[in-house]
């Protein structure tokens, strides 16, 4: 009963507006950001350019940081991105003089109330450019005491700033040197073999789409059974709740996997071409891999809180919920962008073919962040299941309490 | 299996508001009408047969399964809600052959069945039609299909010809009166012809109470000999409703022909005669005007 519930669910659901809504925002989402997308060559001594390099040693951060905060101590006014838009933040007097006070301590000047005259008195009487200031850090430092000092002040700005201790190292960027990005080319083609960083690119600009998009797909797959009044029907026949919610779900991934595997194989064809004729051995199955293990995880995720949250109140709350999750994650992972710091990010990002250690290195940290959400998918599926037999034999019906509720407010 | 379902001293209630107060009622294979107001309890009854509602108090056995082993009882149940309605973009066929697998038949089972019960309720030839493009009859038919699609001893059909046009109520009242012919069918109305012509058994409901259970004739007799037609002028007829209980009135002129209830002959002029369901069902409701 359960792979003919599932060949008629993904027939629904191929049949649906809905569905292909989402398809074609995967495929013009691809296009726009990976369309142009052109395969790594060798990089030649005396380039002109070989891109950035993030992160540098503890003293190059603690310049960089420090630039950043004086130059905004002296301003007055502080740029953070709480939820990943921009916020001019303006501390209290209080918080000022607390921030005055760790330049103090950071930096070894002595300005005592007047910490501003003491900075401009060594800057020499240069203006002030944003993020460049020449104090220098004071050099008996300790790197941990710098990083809780600015979270301290992370904290007084109400997050979201350039001294979150933990995205301290995005404040550093540089010229590549040749032999950097001779050493990413080589990571790329030896150990990822072309097709590693090719993949988690793609799987870094899918995931941003799949972390929002199956919720749609989820919430109205619920709904429609209350709006085509099949609630009953369905609920009467012999289907067991498991096969019924198990099938809806499996489809739904199955069928919102399939664009997303399609796609891939344009970017493993651009890599095949590139590959041909030279040494390099990719790995066919890089995006198969990539995809199951990275995207699939996200898939699940998003399109279990719409089922668990629409079986739940019968209505598209699931909706709300996600895209709140969603701009949460996609807007404080900004900091961690070029890979290697996956933390238990819901999307997980990595925009670069390069950073092979980064994520070499990270590995299992990103392994336990996809084996946390496919689990916790798997609870919401399994939980959804639960709240659909309860429903189906009429012990659950949080909708019609919310209703009730509202009839009898607008009554009184 | 006893062909029989079996109702003892069942209790529902909506938080506080008793929705059945100790309904009991034993049900033969055949067709069984359930009469009552809207809001009487029918579809909470219908709902519990159905395994949709869990009962408050009371035992309950379909053809012999507690009710409580729900998923046995929805083997051999069919149920025809009262908002009846499918995915109004699937056609007919692909609205059946969902519902087929839902209810575990195979793809064999499902490509024989399915033709021969569109042919059974005449929907053969708009098999490819979306659901949506039916009018209200062939929606109430299609259901009728959905409902007996696994070949279910019970069929419980709830409100069905609300909204039918008389040709296809009158249809959709043969269309269950063959089915029962092999199953229980139970059906719940507020429209008294449409157990009149179909249903021998039937129990009457009322604020969730059984007013009455038994045979249409035995309801018929209860009313004999206390049904009067009369030719009254227009100008009696408010006092004249005032008294008795009024089934039907047929405007002649300045005069109205009234069918009414009285326990004895109420006045000169007015006959005494043959009582239908109708008339039993509202002397039931009403005896003489001490309205329930």
């Amino acid at each position: 009963m359960f792979l003919n519930l599932l060949a008629k669910e993904c027939r629904q659901i191929a049949k649906s507006m809905i569905y292909w809504l989402i398809v074609g925002i995967l495929v013009i989402f691809y296009f726009s950001q990976l369309g142009g997308m052109s395969i790594a060559e060798k990089p030649e001594p005396g380039q002109e350019n070989y891109g950035l390099a993030y992160g540098g040693d503890e003293k190059d951060v603690m310049d960089s940081t420090l630039g950043y905060l004086v130059s905004e101590y002296m301003n007055g006014k502080y740029a953070t991105y709480p939820i990943g838009f921009y916020k001019a933040v303006t501390p209290s007097e209080a918080d000022e003089k607390r921030i005055g006070e760790i330049i103090e301590q950071t930096t070894g000047l002595s300005g005592g109330e007047n910490i501003a005259d003491a900075i401009e008195e060594a800057q020499g009487g240069a203006q002030i450019v944003y993020g460049s200031s020449p104090v220098q850090v004071k050099e008996d430092l300790d790197y941990e005491e710098f990083k809780k000092l600015m979270q301290e002040v992370d904290d007084m700005l109400g997050g979201g700033s350039n001294y979150a201790a933990d995205s301290l190292e995005s404040n550093v960027s540089s010229p590549k040197t040749y032999e950097q990005a001779l050493e990413d080319y080589n990571n790329l083609i030896e150990k990822d073999h072309l097709t590693g960083g090719y993949a988690r690119l793609f799987c870094d600009y899918m995931g941003i789409l799949l972390g929002i998009l199956p919720v749609f797909l989820a919430v109205t797959r619920g709904l429609r059974d209350r709006r085509s009044k099949m609630q009953e029907l369905i609920a009467c026949r012999k289907a067991s709740s498991v096969s019924i919610i198990a099938s809806r779900y499996a489809a739904m991934l199955i069928m919102l996997m399939v664009p997303v595997l399609l796609l891939s194989c344009i970017p493993l064809v651009q890599c095949i071409q590139a590959a041909s004729g030279t040494a390099i051995r990719i790995d066919y199955l890089a995006f198969a891999k990539y995809s199951l293990g990275w995207l699939l995880p996200t898939t699940m995720t998003a399109a279990a809180v719409g089922l668990v949250l629409t079986e739940l109140t019968d209505t598209a709350l699931g909706v709300l919920v996600q895209i709140v999750w969603w701009f949460l994650t996609v807007f404080s992972s900004m900091g961690s962008m070029h890979g290697g710091a996956y933390g238990w990010s819901f999307i997980p990002r990595h925009n670069t073919v390069y950073n092979y250690m980064g994520f070499h290195e990270n590995f299992w940290e990103l392994a336990a962040n996809r084996g946390l959400y496919a689990t916790l998918s798997i609870v919401l599926a399994v939980f959804s299941i639960f709240i659909y037999s309860l429903k189906r034999k009429g012990r659950l019906d949080i909708r019609g309490k919310i209703l009730g509720n509202l009839k009898r407010k607008h009554k009184a | 299996m006893s062909a029989k379902i079996e109702i003892k001293h069942l209790n529902q209630y909506y938080g506080q508001k008793c929705a059945l107060k100790d309904v009991n009622l034993t049900i033969h294979k055949g067709m069984f009408g359930l009469l009552g107001r809207n809001g009487a309890g029918k579809t909470t009854l219908m709902k519990v047969l159905a395994t949709l509602l869990p009962k408050t108090e009371g035992s309950v056995s379909v053809c012999g399964i507690p009710l409580e082993d729900a998923a046995r009882v929805r083997r051999i149940t069919g149920y025809l809600p009262q908002e009846f309605s499918m995915y109004p973009n699937m056609t007919v066929y692909e609205a059946m052959d969902y519902l087929g697998v839902l209810s575990g038949l195979g793809s064999r089972e499902r490509k024989e069945l399915i033709p021969k019960l569109l042919s059974q309720v005449n929907l053969l030839e708009d098999k490819k039609k979306k659901v949506k493009a039916l009018s209200g009859g062939m929606k109430r038919r299609l259901g009728i299909a959905q409902a007996i699609l696994h070949n279910p001893q019970v069929l419980i059909v709830d409100e069905p010809t609300a909204g039918l046009d008389p040709e296809e109520r009158v249809r959709f009242r043969n269309l269950l009166s063959e089915i029962a012919q092999e199953r229980i069918v139970i059906l719940s109305t507020h429209i008294v012809g449409d157990i009149e012509a179909t249903c021998e058994q039937i129990a009457v409901l009322n604020e969730g109470e059984i007013l009455y259970h038994g045979t249409v004739s035995n309801l018929i007799e209860m009313a004999d000999g206390r049904v009067y037609t009369a030719q009254i002028s227009k100008s009696e007829l408010p006092r004249l409703k005032e008294r008795y209980v009024v089934t039907s009135m047929l405007t002649l002129g300045n005069n109205v022909m009234v069918r009414f209830i009285a326990e004895n002959k109420p006045f000169e002029g007015a006959q005494c005669c043959e009582a239908g369901v109708e008339d039993a069902y509202m002397y039931l409701m009403h005896g003489e005007r001490g309205d329930r």
